[in-house]
């Protein structure tokens, strides 16, 4: 399949160039040694995977010995939670009620009760609820940077100065007992500040495979003196809460990717929003072309003053997502469809249903996501397609 | 007004191909995925998801339109409690043969002939003329065996748009038309399940019960079953009994739950020259007149010549050669014609009654 438009990059991204060749060596090369051997080669391999983990937490204004890699950011998500079960049992846990399902499976599998945070009708955590909720047996409140969904930018900082007043009033009265915030920023990482200082978080998940790094190749940073528990045991790897042979070109990887996506951070929000722009004013044009009758139908959700430049949500009521991406990969476009499969299968979207939005909006709605393989041309004519497609669909279901 | 088909369209090749054979007659055809079971099991995704994603795509390709209809409640109650009842009785049960007569030619074809269809249609390996059911172009594929128990008003506004291909043919039609199952792996395993083995299946629904294996034909004990209802007549796997030549299951006694082997390929309970049939059913809802058919004993066995003859709701088959291994709870299928090309019907093979079990 040549010429594919792909709207996809909130799902995966292709791993750069420069991050592959940056990890060959320790694949292929003269650097596959294990780091955990004593012969030198060996050593020096151990050398820069600490240096890899230094690169990473210092793209993020963390410490390289606050990181521990790990498979992915499902696992770093894990790994995370243990924090709670590492302080008995009397706590509590606050996640926004849009988070991933691997942060509700982590919320819901720690040892702890767990509550869920409100949000808006437009995908924004509610901070008077998280007020509301805050207890002094809250140990965790776990917020991603962005909705993976939505698109839309949660308010980490507020979240952040919640958390420090919280903190400061049990002190004040002798209560040493923690109360930390993670955030997973899988989907931030490359348009977004991710520095922990200025997000104000206590953990920080990150993913390779969302920043044209490798799949399952992901880290946590978490603040030194947070305990976490082991979550594979064997030989002792990652301060022994990750045992394995480390993943060298993993780490080397990820440092690669995140220092590339640091750098490029500004000019690609830049280059997406203008991607966006384009994106909506053709596919609006072309509906309006195909005269659409209602093009009401056709909607983003998401509040837009929130959203990332590099999501497009969208909903089309009334029709069936599914049928749109199928006939959307006919012609080479790939568009986003988790919430969309899911539905149709009668697995709704809690994300789309904490929203408020219908089973008819639910079953209608696609993700669209750009990113670097997006040019203005091929985004305008995939905007176009799509407006086609889902003329053709409402023809087929409104007549 | 192009003539209405109802295409049930599982996300296999056989469906797909099927769908674009009836477009090109100029039918208007609706696919349906059946959605008879989604249940995950232990280490066996159901792959009931991506098999209707799979037969959805096929159905935007061609432009056609599509539904899904939801038939768990009905698929659980007529076809995996039988099957579980029969497994319980010391019987081996075929699954497909009773999804084909209570789901996909009795459910579907009523709510197709309601919802305004002229034709039901399926990707399934037989032919049809004039309210007959014949078999496959494709020996190695028909699957006749499967269909014996649909009545006659269902198969004549049934089309089997692949009866009379190969499956090589259907498969290069497939690829051809660029259609996305084109290379997809035949399912393995329980149809409905996915790559899951009839053990694992029951295992999850009838409680183990251990027993005793006997020599059937010393009665010794040589070790212990986890449950009878694992164990098929014929059955030379699983049994685990230490080297040597292999054990082959010649009864089970399913009362005193002991399941009995034998090491001789000539051991007589492992060869009849005769069945008796039971829950006997015919195409024409007619019972044929006693005389010599062509009968098939299990799906793709050869056609065997046999002197059929009909005592009520009973048939006695004697073979004209010795048939190994007849499996109570399967199905002993009935041909006419010179080549046994008409499938007439058939019946459930029932235990042995001359065969006492060892006491």
């Amino acid at each position: 399949m040549h010429n594919i438009v792909y709207l996809d990059h909130a799902a995966a991204t292709p791993v750069s160039e420069k991050v592959l060749a940056a990890m060959l060596p320790y694949m292929t090369g003269d650097k596959f040694y294990n780091p955990g051997a004593a012969y030198l080669p060996a050593v020096q391999v151990r050398r820069e995977y600490e240096q890899a983990k230094d690169r990473i937490a210092h793209a993020i204004g963390g410490k390289g010995s606050e990181i521990l890699m790990t498979a992915g950011a499902t696992e770093s998500i894990n790994l995370a939670f243990t924090a709670v079960g590492a302080v008995g049992l009397d706590s509590e846990i606050l996640v926004s009620e849009i988070e991933h399902k691997s942060v509700m499976e982590a919320a819901r599998n720690a040892r702890s009760d767990f509550r869920t945070i409100r949000v808006t009708s437009g995908g924004i955590a509610d901070l008077d609820d998280l007020r509301k909720k805050i207890t002094p047996r809250t140990r965790l409140i776990s917020v991603a940077l962005v909705n993976g969904e939505l698109g839309t930018v949660q308010p980490l900082s507020d979240i952040a100065a919640m958390v420090r007043a919280e903190r400061e009033r049990r002190l004040a009265i002798g209560d040493a007992s923690p109360l930390w915030l993670h955030s997973d920023a899988s989907q931030g990482v490359g348009l977004l500040d991710v520095h922990v200082a200025r997000l104000g978080v206590d953990m920080l998940t990150l993913n390779a495979a969302k920043v044209y790094g490798p799949k399952q190749v992901g880290a946590l940073w978490a603040r030194a003196g947070i305990k976490l528990q082991p979550i594979v045991v064997g030989g002792g790897q990652e301060s022994g809460l990750r045992s394995g042979t480390e993943n060298v070109a993993g780490a080397v990887g990820l440092a690669m990717a995140i220092e590339e996506a640091e750098r490029t951070k500004s000019s690609e929000l830049q280059r997406v929003g203008e991607l966006k722009t384009a994106f909506i004013a053709s596919l609006y044009h072309t509906l309006h072309e195909k005269a659409i009758a209602e093009p009401k139908k056709v909607a983003i959700i998401g509040e837009k003053k929130r959203q990332l430049a590099s999501f497009i949500p969208l909903t089309i009521t009334g029709i069936d997502a599914e049928r749109l991406v199928f006939a959307l990969e006919n012609r080479s476009v790939l568009v986003g469809t988790g919430a969309a499969c899911a539905a149709s299968r009668g697995e709704h979207s809690h994300v789309l249903r904490a929203i408020g939005l219908s089973d008819e909006q639910i079953a209608g709605s696609l993700r669209i996501t750009l990113g670097k393989l997006n040019t203005l041309e091929n985004t305008k004519r995939a905007a176009e397609i799509i407006a086609e497609e889902i003329a053709k669909e409402c023809h087929r279901q409104f007549g | 007004m192009n003539k209405r088909v109802y295409l049930g369209m599982s996300g296999g090749v056989d469906s797909a191909v099927s769908a674009v054979l009836l477009q090109e007659k100029g039918y208007d055809v609706t696919g349906v995925y059946m959605k008879n079971w989604s249940r995950d099991l232990p280490g066996a995704k159901c792959p009931w998801a991506d098999d209707l994603a799979d037969a959805k795509r096929v159905a935007v390709q061609l432009g056609i339109d599509f539904r899904v209809v939801d038939f768990q409640a009905e698929y659980k109650h007529k076809v995996v409690d039988y099957m579980l009842t029969e497994f319980q009785a010391g019987r081996t049960p075929n699954p497909d043969v009773m999804c084909n007569q209570e789901v996909k030619f009795k459910l579907f074809f009523e709510m197709a002939m309601e919802q305004g269809a002229v034709f039901i249609a399926t990707g399934h390996y037989a032919q049809t003329k004039d309210g007959q059911l014949l078999r496959a172009r494709d020996e190695k594929k028909d699957q006749t065996y499967f269909l014996y128990r649909i009545s006659e008003e269902a198969l004549e506004r049934t089309i089997f748009p692949v009866g009379g291909m190969l499956k090589s043919e259907v498969k290069a039609l497939a690829a051809e038309r660029g259609l996305p199952v084109a290379a997809k792996k035949e399912s393995m395993g329980i149809c409905f399940v996915g790559n899951v083995g009839m053990r694992e299946f029951l295992s999850e629904f009838l409680p183990l019960k251990p027993g005793e294996i006997r020599d059937a034909d010393t009665d010794a004990v040589l070790g212990h079953h986890e449950s009878a209802v694992f164990y098929t007549i014929g059955q030379r796997h699983g049994l685990y009994l230490g080297g040597g030549l292999p054990y082959y299951v010649s009864g089970k006694d399913m009362e005193k739950n002991i399941v009995y082997v034998s090491r001789d390929l000539n051991n007589a309970d492992l060869w009849q020259t005769a069945a008796s049939l039971v829950d006997l059913s015919f195409i024409s809802g007619r019972a044929p007149s006693d005389g010599k058919y062509l009968v098939r004993v299990r799906h793709q066995a050869p056609l065997v010549p046999a002197d059929v003859s009909f005592t009520g709701e009973e048939a006695t088959v004697v073979f004209q050669s010795e048939q190994r291994a007849l499996t109570p709870g399967q199905s002993v299928v009935i041909y006419s014609g010179e080549f046994g090309e008409v499938c007439l019907g058939g019946g459930v093979i029932e235990p042995p009654r001359s065969k006492a079990k060892k006491q």
